[in-house]
């Protein structure tokens, strides 16, 4: 197998997008590989981002796929009042450029806007920001071995899960 | 005009009848909310950030005491002063970076400069100004705050010149920041990476939150499955977690569990039996703190405690351990700056294992913190004037506070002006009265 072409790469962020925006958090979840790396860096006081997450706070760092798994189970649980009535998201997506190519790894950056709205309070946000995905031939499939999510507007009103970056 | 307050109408104290309420006009009303910036958050000692976080000379942060920009700068000889953020020329706002290095700060309007003291060195075209003779004896330096001080590295300031002394307005609550400070003997630090949040309620829900040990099991049962579950299968890529290896919080737990400490001026801890453990990054040191500090104090370092120095800061050491600033910026809507607190010099293992117990429950972006704010935000809709406005939450624990200390408050030396201590299923609410005594103390000028 070849390396995604520029459009596919793009279709596959797209996919992802769009499983999210659906609340298909299972099909979502299933696009990882079980190491993967999950990672949205805070800010420091400079305005430059966290890098080094073992030394610096990250605002989410997760090394393999079971942290996210606890994440959908905390969000489907029934007992947290804060996903009782889950945000309706839309995922937007652009500027998808293929940064590496080889026929078994690819490194992908994009822009990406999501707009939330708050049902419990209506109250809708847009967080905004960039994705570095790293994906991975894996059993014939390209997997997501990183997602690295830069968010630009980090002062969170009030929550921000998995699915509304 | 802003209308008038009558203390009796907000809170409600009669310790001989058992009673303390509080109004919910408290948390919604506007009026009310200004008159708290201008007295509470403008009128006495407020925390404003760590030493270390200008620790060179010439550095500086920046910030607010409640709605005025301040900067705190350490000039050339070393010393940190505090000044409010504004040229005396215009009002501009003469820093904008959050933190940095500079000799000198130059005002981006009409380039009055002044130096890392707070001395204006420069009035930009000042003989050709034509100014009068009443302008010359004016003082064209910043404005320095009317106090300001340290305690072992936390910086506090008070715009009001007529207040106790810092030794005094922290009281025997200096303590609790001393278990803090014995435990990094090189000095404590803000792991990089600040994170702020916002909440659609008042101020006063993170204030009596961070004491509220009574909602924790209701709040967060979605996290504490998570916790029980990872306990069972021990999987390597998830982290370990402090409050998951104690039971100081579950409602079968037998004996003392913890309890509630009142100090004057405000302050409160909330405290659980956390036995030192391989659960908590500290452990590494759980042996040398011993030798150092007896193993009664050494045992209180590794106990959960959430601190809260009124009004505006609390060091929540549980799950991980997390500096918070509250930031009022309307009767319904405040902002919190949030830090991970850590000791310098712990290995990178511990430092590790602290950030990653942090961002699980403390970030907003985690899997605890925004139940609390969501909560917060619903109790902001139940604050709408109605016709019983009293709230029911600062009874319990009222026939167990007691004045003055007890035996687990003697093994560190503290003296707080009450204290309860808990068994199972207790969980005081009685401790949020010293926030509203301190709060009416603050007020006295205009709700009385």
């Amino acid at each position: 197998m070849s390396a995604l072409s520029p459009s596919e790469a793009a279709e596959f962020l797209y996919r992802e997008a769009l499983l999210l925006d659906r609340g298909e958090f299972d099909e979502w979840i299933a696009l990882f590989t079980q190491e993967c790396l999950f990672w949205m860096p805070a800010w420091r006081d400079d305005g430059t981002q966290t890098e080094d997450p073992d030394r610096e706070l990250s605002l989410i760092y997760y090394r393999g796929r079971r942290n996210l798994e606890d994440r959908l189970q905390r969000i489907r649980s029934g007992f947290s009042v804060a996903s009782a009535v889950l945000p309706r998201v839309s995922h937007l997506i652009s500027g998808v450029l293929v940064e590496e190519a080889s026929d078994e790894r690819m490194k992908l950056s994009s822009a990406f806007v999501v707009n939330t709205h708050d049902v419990r309070v209506n109250r809708s946000h847009a967080y905004f920001g960039r994705y570095e995905h790293e994906l991975v031939l894996h059993d014939g499939e390209w997997k997501i071995a990183g997602k690295v999510i830069r968010l630009l507007n980090d002062t969170v009103p009030t929550l921000l899960d998995v699915y509304s970056i | 005009m802003s209308k008038q307050f009558a203390l009796s109408d907000l809170v409600d104290d009669r310790p001989d009848d058992g009673v303390f309420r509080i109004n919910r006009a408290m948390f919604r009303d506007q009026d009310l909310f200004d008159l708290e910036m201008k007295h509470v958050f403008e009128g006495g000692w407020l925390f404003i950030g760590l030493a270390t976080q200008a620790e060179h000379p010439h550095d500086f942060f920046t910030g607010f005491i409640g709605r005025v920009p301040i900067i705190v700068s350490r000039n050339g000889d070393g010393e940190l002063q505090c000044f409010v953020n504004a040229c005396p020329h215009k009002g501009v706002r003469l820093v904008q970076k959050k933190c940095g290095n500079a000799r000198r700060h130059v005002c981006p309007y009409h380039g009055w400069t002044f130096d890392s003291s707070g001395a204006n060195k420069n009035i930009k075209w000042k003989k050709g100004g034509c100014y009068s003779e009443a302008f010359d004896s004016e003082n064209h330096d910043l404005a320095e705050v009317a106090r300001f001080g340290e305690y072992r590295g936390l910086l506090f300031a008070s715009l009001n010149p007529d207040v106790p002394s810092l030794e005094e307005y922290l009281g025997e609550a200096s303590k609790l920041i001393d278990l803090l400070a014995d435990k990094a003997p090189d000095g404590l630090e803000l792991v990089p990476g600040r994170v702020t949040f916002t909440y659609a309620a008042n101020w006063k829900m993170q204030l009596e939150n961070c004491a509220d040990q009574y909602h924790f099991t209701s709040t967060h049962p979605s996290y504490i499955r998570i916790l029980e579950q990872r306990a069972k299968e021990e999987a390597d890529e998830v982290v370990k977690s402090s409050i998951g290896a104690s039971d100081f919080w579950t409602e079968n737990a037998s004996g003392v569990t913890g309890g509630t400490m009142s100090f004057d001026h405000g302050h409160v801890l909330n405290w659980g039996v956390m036995p030192p453990s391989s659960a908590i990054a500290d452990f590494e040191r759980a042996e040398e703190l011993a030798e150092k500090f007896g193993e009664a104090r050494r045992n209180w370092m590794f106990n959960m405690r959430n601190l809260t120095i009124f009004p505006n800061m609390q060091i929540a050491e549980n799950a991980s351990s997390q500096l918070r600033v509250i930031r009022p910026i309307a009767a319904g809507l405040t902002e919190m700056q949030t830090w991970c607190i850590a000791p310098r010099g712990e290995s990178d293992e511990a430092r590790r294992f602290r950030i990653r117990q942090y961002e699980d429950f403390f970030n907003p972006t985690g899997m605890a913190t925004p139940d609390d704010t969501v909560c917060y935000e619903e109790a902001q809709l139940g604050m709408a004037e109605q016709e019983r406005p009293w709230l029911q939450g600062h009874a319990r624990g009222m026939t167990a506070t007691v004045e003055g200390g007890n035996e687990y408050a003697d093994m560190i030396d503290v003296k707080p002006a009450r204290s309860v201590l808990s068994d199972a299923q207790l969980c005081d609410e009685s401790l949020f009265a010293s926030y509203y005594r301190a709060w009416a103390e603050r007020m006295k000028e205009v709700v009385a």
